[in-house]
């Protein structure tokens, strides 16, 4: 049985640098379709919030009248997410300390969120 | 039926016969009368525009561009007339933005590609002003945590409603934003981004009770925007200190 995309996305993902973990999540109901972290991250919590600011971020481009997002990317002091679309509601999200190159883990995530099925 | 259409628009052949001439106060009579009979022709309230930016009344030229881009978002001659007012009231920034609006709807338009180069080989060479917050077409945003808009706007082509609103649903992702970075334990939270195909937006808080949303086009580089992020919350903080 061959492994899922999202299986190599997950694997490629957290095998970055300074990422601690990586989900595939459904933006309409928050739930983790499948992941990858260190045992102490939350994933579940992690696929909450991220899609209820994936659903924020959708609604303020709605107001400004813009195209829907493909990324977002919420930066704190020691940590971020980085969260890309993918087939909808689907979106890849990786959670990263904050000294992780996140340009290199966009361009990543970005690689492997279209082909997710 | 087409040609009831034809004729009704011949208004902007001799309009624009005339501005080219400049009579401009017959170009403009012609324009008004024509659109009496095609308020929603865009061409027509982009030819009101250039006579209106010709005769040096730049208020009443974005005013005339506005409502073109009001009757079709992707008129690209509009775009270029707010790119033309904005060089001339020297908001380099504003217009250079306004050309990248024009370069994504028509990238082959080789006198849209030739204005952004000028703009930006202008601006390379050009002390970078203070970000301008606010001005209505700033493309920036400077709102409290309850969703009111302190200062700023979003679009020249836009008004103060849709501002209004934006800060609304900007203050609902910053609030979610916060949590989330509560929650997961990321430290403050510095900045959030939205990349869509069309527009880049970066959001920062300035105060614990208040944030700022700069918007940019989505041909902007990820790094400059951040850049623009970092100068403009100094100055929405100095900008908010000076009303308190």
């Amino acid at each position: 049985m061959s492994a899922a995309p999202w299986d190599v996305a997950l694997r490629e993902v957290t095998g970055v640098t300074g990422v601690v973990g990586a989900a595939v999540i459904s933006a309409d109901d928050g739930l983790v379709i499948a992941e990858s972290a260190m045992d102490e991250l939350a994933t579940g919590d992690v696929a909450a919030l991220a899609a209820a600011v994936v659903m924020r971020a959708r609604r303020c481009t709605d107001a400004l009248g813009s195209d829907p997002p493909d990324s977002v990317h919420l930066v704190g002091e020691t940590g971020a997410i980085v969260a890309m679309a993918g087939p909808p509601p689907l979106w890849l999200v990786a959670v990263a300390q904050r000294d992780a190159e996140l340009g290199r883990i966009r361009l990543m995530l970005r690689d492997h969120a279209g082909v997710l099925r | 039926m087409r040609e009831a259409l034809s004729n009704d628009l011949g208004f902007l052949e001799l309009g624009e016969r005339l501005r080219q001439r400049g009579q401009l106060a017959a170009a403009a009579t012609v324009c008004l009368n024509g659109l009496t009979r095609a308020p929603t022709v865009a061409a027509a309230h982009d030819l009101l525009g250039r006579i209106r930016a010709d005769q040096g009344d730049d208020a009443a030229a974005i005013t005339a561009w506005r409502a073109a881009l009001e009757c079709d978002p992707e008129h690209v001659g509009a775009r270029k007339g707010l790119a033309f007012v904005a060089f001339r009231a020297h908001d380099l920034s504003a217009a250079e933005r306004q050309l990248e609006s024009a370069a994504a709807l028509a990238p082959h338009d080789a006198s849209v590609l030739a204005a952004l180069d000028r703009i930006r080989a202008l601006r390379v060479s050009t002390p970078e002003p203070a970000p301008a917050l606010g001005a209505p077409g700033s493309d920036m945003l400077l709102f409290d945590l309850h969703g009111l808009r302190l200062a700023g706007g979003i679009d020249l082509a836009a008004d103060a409603d849709r501002a209004d609103l934006v800060s609304a649903e900007s203050a609902g992702l910053m609030k979610e934003a916060l949590r989330a970075s509560r929650l997961l334990e990321l430290g403050a939270l510095q900045y959030l981004v939205i990349e869509a195909p069309d527009a880049r937006t970066a959001l920062a808080m300035i105060e614990d009770d208040a944030a700022l949303l700069v918007r940019r086009s989505g041909a902007t580089p990820l790094g400059r925007l951040l850049a623009l992020v970092a100068r403009a919350v100094p100055a929405a903080r100095t900008m908010l200190a000076q009303s308190s």
